[in-house]
């Protein structure tokens, strides 16, 4: 009933405005049409130049608004470069911004028709051309060589510290993430990918036979170390997915059959961000919802940045920033997935699972 | 006064002649009306068919920003439309996925490129280049039949029991490169017929553009040196350039996925395990996709805003009563865009998975392409510099373009920073840097062609007060849509709802505004609409001998208001000067076809 009402009132607002334009279009050609023109060009200029006014407030309004709830400081060493990229880019982009935006709107209401009556033939000048090429070449190199410096960083495997390196191993699907850890040896076990190793019960295709599969584990959240650089093996099994940490500015595709990797440093545990951010305005407010505090349930998250289905939106896993010895307390709390899962259903002493066992049978 | 190749005029000649036997012909309704050879019914055709695709596909962004706004609330009128994809009043997440997917796909292909290169292309090359018509109607009749059939084909697609393609307009596999409805809806028929509306759309599209290039080339009327074509004409070639050399990549591509899908061939996938059964493709990469279509895909945005810059760059000209400040430059920076185009494709695939040393080059292609914008941005602002501006509908909206392409275009200098892209890539700044910078500046672009060249079209003027309140609201509303989504830069797009997250909720309220404005500002459009339609039967008529409302010096108003089939009753104008002759030597326009005066210099 509503939408039938709206409908109807809109069509009849479109025709009071159709009457109206028209009325108005009989009135310009009475009136003559070149003052009518003149007369729609001063309005316009007007109009422009109020526009440009309104446009740089309701910019400055929302940067006052929303700055403060854009993601805290970086949480990783390298988001601190990257940080600074995007903010002295987003600076001096502002300033082009505000600058040509002056310009053109106030060349709008200037020189419209009814203020300059004459237009000023100036076909060329090759001496501004060349400034105006020359400068946002220079500048533009200038960006691509400092973002290609931090670009390399993030991407060079000599600058990394692979001594004291914790490795992670992701595997997408849809819609979830696995999250596997190697336990206290530090290796993983292999992955065969081929329909002896692959099934419903092993989906990653892990090789029980190799012995450094039995301590590995499977975890609900991802749990990394404060200062302790992290290298993520990523993958996917059926589709794209993407693995996107906001806090940490980490983002790296998962790609079926070709495995891609991202190095990073976390420096913000948990609860020193939840602090930092407690003091902060934005962050005080009272989420009406819980109660709280918006710092309060501020936690660091996983999500999926590639289409990848109907529940793409629904791929979030929780990150736990923590220092080394609470690490290693819910560390020793984890069960070895062989052990409690995989073992069990062995039969005898020939490591074959019981899926396959039947399947014998 | 200009000497001519004899080739030149002989081309002209014979072109004459044939077309003076056309005139006994008496044509039928349906040759001179549907199956037109005519540039100026063809370009209606593209003009009113791409009218229909963008009312269309505005009208399914409104729908998922409804999704977007109020994710907990129900619309059981969505229901009474959609049927099983809102059970309950509200969209599913399946046919979210397929409105964004044909959100993007209609507006790209078939508004932005169809839509535009295919109308202002088809109506002013002929026209502009003193021609009576294009190197070959018939296959300009078959590009247009083609872009009907693709359009059949694509929106039959919405009719289908698993709905239209779902897995984003750039149409990634294994999402879609597996024909199994488990893994999305979308990946079934649906995406049968999106890959088979576009390789339809693509014939369509190098047909015309075949024509385009051709045209320019071989039909230039007497005098008209490639230095005198007014700038929409360097655009609209350049753009048929890179289309030609673009689009091809794109049809091996969705060819190569519609094998793996149908044939069982491994182009593109390599180990994938669903349900924990691995299935049997081996070998392919999903990257070596995603570079097949980038390579359109990145050219295909400046396929897209060329034709609208050198609209704009004519109109800014004429309505300032100035020349283009900077012509050669303007057709250099052209050029320019048409060769970095080519080389910048991979920064949508920074965070792909590619070697990152090959991201570092395509970073600094990718800021470099920003030189020739800038200098094309500096060249409009130094155009209306000084000049006597008339600031009607087309004006404004050129204007319009202006703005949005600089505040759109800066942030392409951020992204195209590689290590700032890991952050941004596929967020809702992404959205906003290329819906301003591509989407609402080609639309700009396209409106001021629409109402500075609706006289040529139908010898009426479109209503002024609607257009003023037209651009208006476009204007504030265009931006009240997409400035806000440079705060969520975080935010992932593509999301059908954020509950799951606690990172992503900070943006509620800023969510519904996006959404109302963006409702203001689809009916603005439909006010647009009513406009053209009106304006066809009623609008204020074109007075004169010849169809020259504006006082443009460029040719295609020199034939008189009716429509001509062979546009000039008589012989074909011959030109003598440059085409932006506007405030010089005490007189307000000299036409491109008057004689220059003893002792007067060419324009170099």
């Amino acid at each position: 009933m509503t939408i039938l009402l709206s409908t109807v009132i809109l069509v009849l607002l479109f025709v009071v405005l159709v009457y109206v334009a028209h009325a108005s279009e009989l009135a310009m050609v009475l009136n003559g049409e070149d003052k009518d023109t003149t007369k729609a060009s001063r309005r316009n200029g007007y109009a422009s130049l109020l526009f440009l006014i309104g446009f740089f407030v309701a910019v400055a309004w929302s940067c006052k608004e929303y700055l403060p709830a854009l993601l805290p400081k970086s949480a990783s060493l390298h988001g601190v470069e990257t940080d600074r990229l995007y903010n002295e880019g987003m600076i001096l982009m502002f300033l082009v911004f505000i600058l040509t935006h002056i310009a053109l709107f106030w060349f709008a209401y200037r020189y419209n028709e009814s203020n300059n009556k004459v237009a000023y033939f100036y076909p060329h000048n090759n001496k501004l051309e060349a400034i105006w090429t020359i400068i946002p070449a220079l500048v533009l190199v200038a960006m691509a060589v400092t973002g290609m410096r931090v670009w390399f960083d993030i991407f060079d495997v000599s600058k990394r510290d692979t001594k004291n390196m914790m490795v992670l191993e992701v595997t997408a699907k849809q819609f979830q993430w696995t999250v596997r850890y190697s336990g206290k040896d530090n290796a993983f076990g292999e992955r065969i990918i081929d329909k002896e190793h692959v099934s419903p019960e092993n989906e990653l295709g892990i090789n029980w036979k190799d012995a450094k599969s039995h301590d590995d584990f499977f975890a609900d959240k991802i749990y990394l170390v404060k200062n302790k650089p992290v290298l993520v093996k990523l993958g996917a099994q059926d589709v794209l997915h993407s693995f996107f940490l906001p806090h940490f500015r980490v983002k790296l595709d998962c790609v079926p059959g070709l495995p891609t990797q991202f190095y990073f440093v976390p420096t913000l545990t948990t609860k020193e961000m939840q602090e930092y951010l407690s003091t902060q305005p934005w962050w005080q407010q009272v989420n009406p919802e819980t109660g709280k505090q918006k710092w309060e349930t501020f936690k660091y998250e996983l999500a999926c940045t590639e289409i990848c289905g109907r529940s793409h939106y629904g791929m979030q896993k929780d990150v736990v920033v923590v220092e080394q010895k609470e690490y290693d307390e819910w560390m020793n709390k984890q069960d070895s997935y062989y052990k409690t899962v995989v073992q069990p259903t062995l039969v005898g002493n020939n490591n074959i699972p019981a899926d396959k066992v039947q399947a014998l049978n | 006064m200009q000497t001519v190749a004899h080739g030149d005029v002989h081309t002209q000649d014979t072109h004459h002649g044939d077309h003076g036997h056309h005139d006994h012909h008496e044509q039928s309704w349906l040759e001179k009306y549907v199956f037109s050879t005519d540039h100026k019914i063809v370009a209606k055709q593209f003009l009113i068919t791409g009218m229909m695709w963008a009312i269309v596909g505005a009208l399914l962004s409104v729908l998922f920003r409804i999704q977007l706004a109020w994710p907990d609330e129900t619309f059981p009128f969505l229901e009474t439309f959609l049927g099983k994809w809102a059970e309950g009043g509200k969209i599913s997440n399946e046919f979210y996925n397929a409105l964004i997917t044909m959100h993007g796909t209609i507006l790209i292909f078939f508004v932005l490129t169809g839509g535009l290169s295919g109308t202002f292309a088809n109506l002013l090359i002929p026209y502009q280049i003193g021609s009576r018509d294009m190197a070959s109607g018939f296959i300009n009749m078959l590009s247009y039949w083609f872009f009907f059939i693709a359009s059949m084909v694509m929106f039959s697609s919405f009719f289908i029991q698993t709905g239209p393609a779902a897995g984003g307009w750039t149409a990634y596999p294994p999402l879609n490169g597996l024909r199994d409805t488990a893994i999305s809806k979308g990946s079934g028929l649906g995406f049968d017929l999106w890959a088979l509306a576009m390789v339809l759309f693509i014939i369509s599209s190098l047909l015309g553009g075949l024509n385009y290039i051709s045209t320019t080339l071989n039909l230039r009327t007497k005098g008209m040196t490639m230095f005198k074509l007014p700038l929409t004409v360097w655009s609209f070639m350049l753009t048929a350039v890179i289309g030609l050399l673009a689009f091809p990549a794109l049809l091996a591509g969705v060819a190569l996925l519609e094998f793996d899908r149908l044939l069982g061939t491994s182009f593109y996938l390599n180990d994938i395990i669903i349900n924990g059964n691995l299935l049997d493709y081996k070998g392919g990469s999903p990257i070596l996709y995603q570079h097949l279509f980038w390579f359109l895909g990145h050219p295909e945005v400046y396929i897209i805003i060329l034709p609208a810059m050198g609209i704009v760059s004519e109109v800014i000209s004429v309505h300032s009563r100035k020349p283009i400040f900077g012509y050669r430059a303007m057709v250099m920076s052209l050029s320019t865009i048409v060769v970095i185009s080519f080389l910048v494709w991979a920064h949508h695939m920074f965070v792909s998975g590619m070697n990152p040393n090959l991201g570092a080059v395509f970073m600094l292609f990718s800021l470099l392409i920003a030189v020739p914008s800038s200098i094309k941005t500096f060249n409009w602002l130094g155009t209306i510099w000084r000049g006597s501006l008339r600031l009607n509908s087309p004006m404004m909206f050129a204007i319009g373009f202006v703005s949005m392409f600089i505040t759109g275009g800066v942030t392409g200098i951020i992204l195209g920073s590689a290590a700032i892209d890991i952050q941004l890539h596929d967020t809702y700044f992404v959205i906003a840097h290329f819906h301003l910078v591509m989407g609402v500046a080609a639309f700009f672009g396209m409106f001021a062609g629409v109402y500075h060249w609706f006289p040529r079209f139908y010898g009426r003027y479109m209503n002024e007060t609607l257009g003023m309140i037209h651009f208006w609201i476009t204007l504030i509303g265009g931006y009240a849509i997409f400035f806000p989504m440079h705060f969520m830069n975080d935010i992932p797009r593509r999301y059908y709802s954020f509950a799951n997250f606690e990172t992503f909720n900070r943006f509620e309220d800023m969510m519904v505004f996006i959404t109302v404005s963006a409702i203001i500002v689809f009916l603005a459009q439909l006010l647009f609409v009513v406009n053209f339609f009106y304006s066809i039967f009623k609008g204020r008529k074109v007075e004169g001998e010849v169809c020259n409302p504006w006082g443009s010096t460029t040719l295609e108003w020199t034939a008189p208001v009716e429509r001509l089939h062979g546009n000039w009753p008589g012989e074909l104008p011959t030109v003598y000067r440059w085409p932006y002759d506007y405030s010089v030597n005490g007189r307000d326009f000299i036409p491109q076809n008057e004689p220059l005066k003893p002792g007067e210099v060419e324009h170099q």
